[in-house]
């Protein structure tokens, strides 16, 4: 259960995590011949600086942005922020900055006039994403994205990053621990998702990434929203629509913790003694063999194709996946990454797509019973040296399903 | 009489419909919406508008969407073609869509670049444009747009954003109304549940349970609870930590709601199990009268440099958070603080935070802020709760 040799510890080393991720990001900047990245989106100033910056809705967020600059060659990188107690402790106070609001002219003036002080007015920068204020403020240097450089960094986790997951997947499936006595008629999706976020921050989450799902589902096709694709519609979000006994719902919650990404995917039933019918239970049963099936693949140096190939085998021929989605995502300082296993990049992106140690696979295939409604479940897997391990741990109950 | 006849808002502050209807008129809101997006890119010169911003989606289609924390990477998640008046949404199921969007004008998630350039080739009007704003730009998106829209020149849509959404209609300000009394719902329960030994992770659960119970279950900030210390230096903080909170403390409480996609807050500090000191109640009268001296200069034609001088006015120093910004679809322009937006100019029905905070070493920190409606005639209070044991005049 070793990646890079390291075994993944119960609790990770964040000092040590940071270290490392800066180290991988100089030097990928040293071989693109990159001068500086200039971060602004939240998972990749998250990756850059460990900062801790509270979870805020995207206009806030966007407006009051904090920036990482990562420069060559310097032992640490900058981060531009309005929430400066956020930044590790490690961090150098030159270089903590004030924010910069790249949205503003005011803010691009000030952190254009800085690169070009520090870099010069030629140097070549990499960036995640621009607002058109930086656009025009960075006019003069040589731009280029910094995708390639990000997906390097991020793909393979380090121990350290993989016990972050974990620890947040553990809280979020603690939270939802204590959200399944709820599961009785007349509850409200709301009421779920109200005692869901009082334990998630109760147990030590730093923000919820998304708003959680409990969709209620059908047994037919038909009564679900019109699709552009005829596939099923999911994940649609939240109201206070209120359960009714033996309503089939489809859970979805992701929250943070240290800037790392859960991913929480179950299968519940509405009621005070939810029995699952025998379709149900081999519904379960079935989802369980396809990410056994692929399980049994997973080790470095196999494609993604192959594990395609084997969860369409263990459901008898057909894909097992929403046609919108994947197999399987990775999941880091984002809730969905690369590796993205199974997308409509087609067959030939995933024989190219090769597993190695460090990377994270999020299942989440569906199984649909036209008739009988579905199961759909996530469960988290490292790859590691020789094989995967386990990053989440959460019963099926109230159904079996064991393969 | 028409059936979309204004009512007055009287007491319709509640998050549900009525049988009657809902409390604002969605459907008159959302029209509303469009046409001035759609002046408003006629004013700019803009041929169609591709937007990645989620409150700008929200803002032309009206379709209630996932809601994930924090900002989104660009990419075309809603296009408006001015030629057309059409709307089109990147949806892959009509649930949340209102229903004046077709099902023609959706266009389904894809990972696949090819397949995104195909769905906006399908897009009416929007191959021959010519002008394309723009609400943020990834480093390969000019060259992908080339491939949908050969002669388009891509230039910056905050303008014409900004023209359609800064001031308010009637019916988005009854929604930021109903907002801000979720949040000084929560402000309540916060205030209920604050006691010696209580934690912030606690309150900021309990926050978020309150303001998922009342039907609005997106919290817009996880930025709510900061208990100041009352001995050593003094600086504001936005993660709730693990401490138990102790009698004597200054918390900072700044609970905020979105309804329908519109952000309400509001922030006080309250003082927990004790008599407040005088150099407390100096504090809070310090903040109470920086803001009151920013709300006041909240008047259409004021510019963000008032703001600042007002937010100085009364001995205050600047600090690094704003002193004011706009509320509606969540957080949006204008942005004041030190050093930035002083150029703004406040129109009437411009919906503000205002919010100042001080610090004393040894005494503790003291925050408030305030939702206000920029009027002609001077500022209008959307927020409206108590001052707290120290706070009170």
């Amino acid at each position: 259960m070793t990646v890079g040799g390291v075994p993944i510890p119960d609790v990770a080393d964040l000092a040590g995590m940071r270290r490392a991720r800066h180290t991988k990001l100089a030097d990928l900047l040293e071989t693109a011949g990159l001068d500086a990245l200039v971060l602004l989106g939240g998972g990749a100033v998250s990756y850059a600086t460990g900062a801790a910056n509270p979870g805020v809705d995207s206009g806030r967020a966007a407006l009051l942005r904090p920036v990482a600059v990562v420069v060559r060659g310097e032992r640490a990188p900058h981060l531009f922020t309005p929430y400066p107690e956020g930044a590790p402790p490690e961090l150098p106070a030159d270089h903590l900055h004030g924010p910069c609001y790249p949205e503003l002219d005011e803010g691009v003036e000030a952190i254009g006039g800085w690169l070009a002080e520090r870099l010069g007015p030629k140097a070549r920068l990499a960036v995640d994403e621009l607002t058109h204020a930086l656009a025009g403020g960075l006019s003069g240097f040589e731009v280029t994205g910094a995708g390639a450089v990000m997906a390097a960094a991020k793909l393979c986790k380090t121990a350290d990053e993989l016990a972050c997951i974990r620890t947040a997947q553990h809280i979020n499936e603690l939270a939802m621990t204590d959200v399944r006595p709820l599961l009785r008629p007349g509850v409200r999706q709301t009421e779920l998702t109200a005692r869901f976020l009082r334990r998630v921050f109760e147990l030590g989450g730093a923000t919820c990434a998304v708003d959680p799902i409990w969709q209620v589902m059908p047994a037919s096709r038909a009564e679900l929203p019109w699709t552009t694709h005829g596939d099923i519609a999911f994940p649609t979000p939240t109201t206070d629509r209120f359960l009714r006994d033996g309503d089939v719902i489809w859970i979805d919650a992701g929250i943070t913790w240290e800037g790392y990404a859960s991913d929480f995917g179950r299968t519940w039933l509405v009621g005070s003694d939810p029995t699952p019918t025998a379709r149900q239970q081999a519904q379960c049963r079935r989802w369980r063999e396809v990410v056994a099936a692929a399980l049994a693949c997973c080790r470095p140096g196999v494609t993604a194709l192959e594990l395609d190939r084997a969860a369409i085998a263990a459901h008898g021929g057909r894909r097992p996946w929403l046609e919108h989605f994947y197999l399987a995502h990775g999941v880091g300082t984002e809730s969905a990454e690369m590796p993205l296993i199974g997308t409509d990049l087609g067959e030939e992106f995933d024989d190219q797509l090769v597993l190695r140690p460090g990377m994270v696979l999020v299942f989440e295939p569906v199984i649909w019973d036209e008739g009988a409604g579905g199961y759909r479940a996530e469960d988290l897997v490292a790859i590691t040296d020789d094989g995967w391990a386990p990053l989440s741990d959460f019963p099926f109950d109230p159904f079996d399903g064991s393969p | 009489m028409s059936a979309t006849a204004a009512r007055r808002p009287g007491p319709a502050l509640g998050t549900m419909a009525s049988v009657e209807g809902a409390r604002v008129d969605f459907t008159r809101l959302r029209a509303d919406r469009r046409r001035r997006l759609l002046e408003a890119m006629a004013a700019a010169g803009l041929d169609a508008l591709v937007l990645g911003r989620p409150a700008n989606a929200l803002y032309a289609s009206g379709a209630r969407q996932l809601w994930t924390a924090g900002a989104r990477p660009f990419g075309p998640g809603c296009v408006v073609v001015a030629a057309t008046g059409r709307v089109h949404l990147l949806s892959t199921w009509d649930e949340g869509v209102p229903p004046e969007l077709d099902h023609d004008e959706l266009y389904g998630i894809t990972w696949n670049p090819a397949r995104v350039a195909a769905s906006l080739r399908a897009i009416p009007g929007l191959a021959g444009a010519k002008r394309v704003g723009t609400d943020g730009l990834s480093p390969g998106f000019v060259p992908f747009l080339r491939g949908v829209a050969p002669d388009a020149v891509v230039v910056d849509g905050g303008p014409a954003l900004r023209a359609a959404r800064t001031v308010k209609t009637p019916d988005e300000l009854a929604c930021l109304a109903t907002a801000v009394a979720v949040a000084e719902a929560a402000l309540s329960a916060l205030v209920e549940a604050l006691h010696p030994g209580v934690t912030e992770r606690q309150l900021l659960g309990r926050y978020a349970e309150r303001v998922a119970e009342l039907g609005t279950p997106t919290p817009p900030s996880d930025a709510v609870v900061c208990a100041t210390p009352s001995s050593g230096p003094v600086t504001r903080h936005h993660q709730a930590g693990d401490r138990p909170i102790d009698p004597g403390q200054l918390v900072v409480l700044e609970p905020g709601a979105l309804f329908a996609g519109y952000e309400g807050g509001i922030g006080r500090t309250w003082l927990v199990g004790a008599e407040p000191t005088s150099a407390q109640r100096a504090l809070a009268s310090r903040s109470r009268a920086a803001v009151d001296a920013v709300v006041a200069a909240c008047r259409a034609g004021a510019t963000g440099e008032a703001l600042l001088s007002a937010a100085t006015s009364t001995g205050e120093t600047l600090g690094v958070g704003p002193v004011a910004y706009g509320l509606g679809l969540g957080v949006e322009a204008p942005l004041v603080a030190a050093g930035f937006g002083g150029a703004t100019v406040l129109a009437a029905g411009t919906v503000l935070a205002v919010q100042a905070w001080v610090a004393e070493a040894g005494v503790g920190g003291f925050f408030e802020r305030e939702v206000v409606v920029v009027g002609d005639d001077g500022p209008c209070r959307l927020s409206r709760y108590g001052h707290g044991p120290a706070g009170t005049r």
